[in-house]
């Protein structure tokens, strides 16, 4: 498949110039050529297909939102080439433009005193919809994302749940190939969040949307994207599926077996202990292969076993292992 | 897209003032109490003189409407939007959308001045009308000519608003340029005091620069204080002032595009 975008050894780097404090400060800085460098994204390379909901991951400050600017056309990167829809998204800012949805979670795209439904139109003059289409899109996106409520309210009156349910629906009304949402979810309560989630989730499969997304909430990425891209201090971790990044880093269950009474040192071949708490011992399972029988017939009977626990890893934890690990895992990167 | 967009932009920024419709009450009561000041201050100036330097009092007090009113609009809304979009970064969202962000905000600013025009000055208008009197145009072909005068002078006075709002870009601060621009207007546009009454030197001077454009020459024009043979040759430098400034705006729009460095969000 042919990839929608393309990014080959990507860098932005940021010139700032040092600011001194106070007025005479100030006066100085003017002819101050001082500058200080900030390398927000640092040589990366991917490639997304058509119809692909990719989650774009990373700590704070770790070039993501610089990233989405860059394909978005805002932003010249400063090295490496981009293509988005077999252009270069900076030079067509205003055709690129009309292909793409963009939804900035902190930013707003709507006309705080008016309607939604005045900013709906106002699209469908910018983007030049069609009027059944546009009727068409409207409805669908009103009954997807329950919006009759609230589309005849100034938007200075919606709650953030409401607002952002409206971004979504605004970037979506020209049927964009491509949506880019920079942290969507973001001060949404769990409610908002799972709404906006299953909604993202159905448009593109249903419409088959490409799909980019930034965020912070690991549960964004499991429901919506089944390929994530990680990024830290501007370069590129990992590439590829979440179960492959869970595979790659083991699965690493844990296991807790309580006793009767403590039975003193344990030591297993099947299991690495990681804490001991006399009654109650903690064990991690390093080898995938190993099953809980397996440990079980090791430990024997005779202990006074009274309960075990195994926990798989959650997504939050694969995670933190793998900032953990990473000068280890960076170059194993595809 | 189509062009249709801008008109649209200018209607639902039309329409955006009106939800705020309530507190123009002020605004009108404002500009009643201002107007009438300036129209005491020409009447005591004139002092029972019928003419002075051939202009009436009833010329200037339909001056007082035109060169401040209607032309010399308040551009504060403008410069502080565009400065502080630009300053924000929120000029981005601007920049994901198909379109020229100088002629939307063009189109929605016009939007806004036509409110502010139909429901500030009009109102303000016929109370001078009927009480103390207007002026018509001198002339036909003087009423012809204030049109593309009055679409001139708003075009002008919208690219130095620009101008002093993009340069917020570099230097960081609103709020004093739009002081300077306010002072610069108050003296060199004429909107408060007609070049015939400036010393004639500064007059001849100020003649020339493109703030004169914005209220002095489309009320001479109107009243009737230009001929035909001036009303084309100024209608000319005018158009000339425009190009420059209109290209000087292009210019350093494209330069704070190309060092748009976005604020990390
Ligand atoms: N306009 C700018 N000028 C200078 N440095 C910038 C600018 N914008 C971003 N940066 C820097 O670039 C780096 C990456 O910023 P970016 O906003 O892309 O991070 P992010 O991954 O989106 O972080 P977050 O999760 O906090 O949103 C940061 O160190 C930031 O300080
Ligand atoms: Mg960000």
């Amino acid at each position: 498949m042919l990839p929608i975008i393309s990014a080959d050894g990507v860098g932005k780097t940021f010139r700032q110039l040092k600011r001194q404090s106070g007025f005479s400060g100030a006066v100085r800085s003017l002819f101050s050529r001082d500058y200080s460098e900030i390398r927000a994204v640092d040589g990366v390379s991917f490639a997304i297909g058509a119809g692909e909901a990719v989650g774009y991951l990373g700590p704070n400050g770790a070039g993501k939102s610089t990233m989405i600017k860059m394909m978005t056309g805002i932003l010249t990167p400063s090295a490496g080439a981009l293509s988005v829809l077999g252009r270069e998204p900076h030079t067509h800012r205003m055709t690129n433009a009309a292909e793409i949805g963009v939804v900035f979670g902190q930013r707003s795209q709507l006309w705080w005193d008016l309607p939604v439904r005045d900013s709906y139109d106002l699209n469908r003059h910018i983007y030049d919809i069609p009027e059944a289409r546009f009727a068409d899109n409207l409805a669908y996106l009103t009954a997807m994302l329950d919006m009759a409520s609230f589309l005849d309210r100034p938007v200075r009156q919606l709650s953030l749940g409401q607002r952002m349910r409206a971004e979504i629906a605004m970037a979506l009304l020209h049927d964009p190939k491509i949506l880019f949402l920079d942290e969507p979810t973001i001060g949404l309560d769990v409610v908002a969040k799972d709404a906006v989630r299953k909604f993202l989730a159905e448009i593109n499969r249903e419409r088959g949307t490409t799909i980019i997304l930034t965020t912070h909430d690991l549960v964004d990425i499991e429901e919506i994207c089944p390929r994530l891209i990680m990024v830290d201090e501007g370069k590129l971790l990992f590439d590829g599926e979440l179960k492959r990044l869970r595979a790659s880093l083991g699965s690493r269950r844990r296991l807790t077996l309580e006793f009767a009474t403590d039975p003193g040192p344990l030591v297993l071949t099947t299991a690495t202990l990681s804490a001991d708490e006399g009654a109650a011992k903690h064990f991690v399972l390093e080898d995938e292969t190993v099953s809980l029988i397996d440990v079980l017939n090791e430990v024997g009977r005779g202990h006074g076993l009274k309960d075990v626990k195994l926990d798989e890893p959650d997504i939050e934890e694969v995670i933190r292992t793998f900032y953990q690990n990473k000068p280890s895992l960076a170059g194993a990167a595809p | 897209m189509r062009l249709s967009a801008y008109p649209a932009f200018t209607t639902t920024a039309f329409q955006a003032r009106l939800a705020y419709r309530n507190q123009v009450w002020a605004s009108v009561f404002g500009e009643l109490v201002a107007t009438f000041a300036y129209i005491a201050i020409w009447t005591a100036a004139f002092a029972g003189a019928s003419s002075v330097a051939g202009v009436s009092l009833p010329d200037m007090i339909t001056y007082v409407l035109l060169a401040g009113s209607l032309l010399n609009w308040r551009t504060d809304r403008l410069i502080n939007e565009l400065g502080e979009s630009v300053r924000t970064g929120d000029v981005t969202v601007f920049l994901l959308k198909p379109f020229q962000y100088p002629g939307f905000l063009a189109a929605n600013h016009f939007g806004q001045y036509a409110f502010d025009q139909i429901v500030i000055t009009l109102p303000v208008a016929i109370i001078v009308a009927l009480t103390v009197g207007l002026l018509p145009p001198a002339s036909l072909f003087h009423g012809l000519m204030f049109l593309p005068y009055a679409a001139l002078s708003w075009l002008i006075l919208f690219c130095l608003a620009c101008l002093a709002g993009l340069l917020a870009f570099w230097l960081l601060t609103v709020f004093a340029l739009e002081w300077f621009l306010r002072g610069i207007m108050a003296l060199c546009s004429g909107a408060i005091v007609p070049l015939w009454f400036m010393p004639s030197q500064l007059a001849a001077a100020l003649g020339y620069l493109p703030f004169a454009w914005v209220s002095y020459y489309p009320s001479a024009v109107y009243l009737g204080k230009l001929d035909a043979g001036q009303s084309w040759t100024h209608l000319g430098i005018g158009l000339v002032w425009l190009v420059a400034l209109g290209s000087f705006l292009a210019w350093l729009w494209a330069r704070a595009r190309h060092r748009l460095v976005v604020q990390g969000g």
